[in-house]
């Protein structure tokens, strides 16, 4: 079966004893899974119930609309956008004190990505979540802003973040993941920076440009074409790290599944729904950022 | 010139200033810091009438009573931890190595297989993956609590595992499947004397990676009532209110967990290096 790697190549389509085997016993473990949901377990399935919870039919207004299931999945989405933003910035701040001369810098970045990529996430969410809704959410006086805040301001929140009665949830939902992926982006942002050869920084230099001068102007924009794909995929990973946050009550699609399971009791179609949405927008996602690599690949060798 | 170009190109800029006189002012200024943050969480503890009681922390370790050593939820939740890691560690890499096998048979179904649970796996979050498995396939194969978190780490994992092994074994040159043949060897008997042991060279330093992933990914299980270290810090933390000292202390001990398995990954990772 290792044929493969000794004679390379010839990958034709040939049934053999390996491919019996294999279809054998996936056959037979779903045969027993049906078995056992079917004459043991007694589930009923009731797909229809759990679709309506994505979209629904609304006879008084005539027309579909989103229901807890889509609502939880365009909050994940937000929650990615925003959070890829905030990662960013702070990665870009983080990744530059990381190759500091100065010690200060450097001793935070690494500090900083040493511990959060040590914790295991869940519980870096649970001692971030401890601190930010205690102390730095009151501190940014959220509350009384959106108590206060004027119907287009409000229409404007519910449009990029989330209902105004859940802004201070997502915000903190934000600041967690925005700290977690600032970590990981702060790497990758690092290994861009010393992916640049020396001799920029020293014709940069012999040309008089200061050392800001020099990351700004020369380095970052070579810097930033080269990391584009490893945030693109960071990107899907934080599509992912994102259920993370329904731990902390935060209403994204995880947390809003969970719901709907407990209120429904159908509990297999609700998690194979959602792991189905995940698994569609990470997937296009994946696919759609190779293409455009590849493209980009191409557009620079010609 | 390797020297040159390993160096950080930003240290290329001159420090300009006496290089003693520096460290004195960075060492300074990291103090600075340290006391500024200090005060802030003493600070923010207080505002908030919080009572510091380091001092009840070791007791949730372990405590003598009646002249009997009795181990605390900490400890129990810590040895759970290890023992999740361990069993899926071993199953990450039987998982992996299948996986991998498959990935590179010659067997059409085997391949699609292979490749159909890499891409589920690398597409879904790992807490989803958990609860279908804790709430679907728990139900439906009949399997308890605590296997189900091992079984869903270990795929998760096991997807991961299953790139870095066939990294590995692509990474032998071709001439040596060639040369085993040409000896005599079967394919079986080629794989495991001398494609396998090339190839672990180069695996070894990123799976300990992966089993650093595992300890912390392995905090996940807490969500399904499994008594790991993350499960018992929440339970005394619900008990006690000793939210700041169990929280900090649970993350020291990951860290501990993780940082001590990173450097030996990194200690190995030289040592194979120089051997070879």
């Amino acid at each position: 079966m290792l044929e493969v790697s000794a004679t390379s190549g010839t990958k034709r389509l040939r049934i053999g004893w390996l491919d019996v085997v294999i279809l054998a016993v996936v056959a037979s473990f779903l045969a027993f899974v049906a078995y056992r949901v079917g004459n043991v377990l007694h589930y009923k399935w009731r797909w229809d119930r759990i679709l309506s919870y994505v979209l629904r039919w609304d006879p008084k207004r005539g027309e579909w609309v989103t229901n807890l299931l889509a609502q939880g999945f365009f909050t994940t989405m937000r929650l990615t956008i925003w959070g890829m933003l905030c990662a960013t910035v702070i990665g870009i701040v983080m990744g530059i004190c990381r190759l500091s001369p100065a010690l200060l810098p450097r001793f935070i970045a690494r500090i900083y990505v040493e511990l959060v990529r040590n914790i295991p996430p869940l519980v870096f969410v649970f001692i971030v979540y401890f601190f930010v809704s205690g102390q730095i959410v009151s501190l940014l006086g959220l509350d009384q802003f959106v108590a206060s805040a004027s119907p287009a301001v409000l229409d404007a929140i519910g449009f990029l973040f989330d209902q105004p009665k859940l802004f201070t949830n997502f915000i903190t939902g934000l600041i967690c993941l925005s700290l977690f992926e600032g970590a990981y982006v702060t790497e990758i942002v690092r290994a861009g920076i010393e992916s640049i050869e020396t001799g920029q920084w020293q014709a940069a230099q012999s040309l008089g440009l200061t050392r800001w001068q020099t990351l700004r102007l020369v380095v970052l924009p070579q810097a930033v074409a080269r990391i584009l794909p490893a945030l693109a995929g960071q990107l899907i990973s934080l599509i992912k790290t994102s259920s993370i946050v329904s731990l902390i009550a935060i209403q994204e699609l995880t947390f809003m599944a969970g719901e709907v399971a407990v209120s429904t009791s159908s509990v297999f179609e609700v998690w194979i729904v959602v792991a189905g949405m995940y698994f569609v927008i990470c997937f296009v996602c994946a696919q759609l950022f190779s293409r455009l690599e590849r493209n980009l690949a191409v557009a620079r060798a010609s | 010139m390797p020297d040159s170009a390993s160096a950080p190109a930003v240290l290329a800029f001159p420090a300009g200033r006496d290089s003693r006189q520096r460290l004195l002012a960075d060492l300074g200024q990291i103090a600075l810091l340290l006391a500024g943050v200090s005060w802030l969480v003493l600070r923010g503890a207080r505002s908030m009438h919080y009572d510091w009681q380091w001092y009840r922390v070791p007791d949730y370790f372990v405590r003598v009573a009646d002249g009997e050593i009795v181990w605390g939820p900490l400890a129990k939740g810590m040895l759970v931890t290890l023992e999740i890691s361990a069993l899926g560690l071993v199953l990450t890499v039987v998982i992996g190595l299948i996986t991998a096998l498959l990935r590179l048979s010659q067997s059409f179904a085997g391949r699609v297989l292979a490749t159909g649970y890499l891409g589920l796996i690398r597409n879904t979050p790992l807490l989803v993956q958990l609860y279908v498995f804790y709430f679907v396939l728990g139900p439906t194969l009949g399997i308890g609590r605590f296997w189900t978190g091992v079984l869903c780490l270990a795929f998760f994992e096991g997807s991961y595992a299953a790139e870095i092994i066939r990294g590995g074994i692509q990474s032998v040159a071709k001439g040596q499947w060639e040369a085993s043949q040409s000896l005599g060897l079967s394919r079986y008997a080629g794989f495991r004397c001398v494609i396998l042991p090339q190839a672990m060279r180069i695996m070894l330093p990123p799976l300990t990676g992966q089993s650093v992933s595992l300890i912390k990914d392995s905090s996940i299980v807490s969500v399904i009532a499994i008594f790991d270290l993350t499960s018992e810090g929440r339970n005394v933390i619900s008990d006690t209110f000793m939210s700041f000292e169990i929280w900090f202390t649970v993350a020291a001990l990951y860290l501990t967990l993780t940082l001590s398995l990173s450097t030996a990954a990194s200690g190995l990772e030289r040592w194979l290096r120089r051997d070879a």
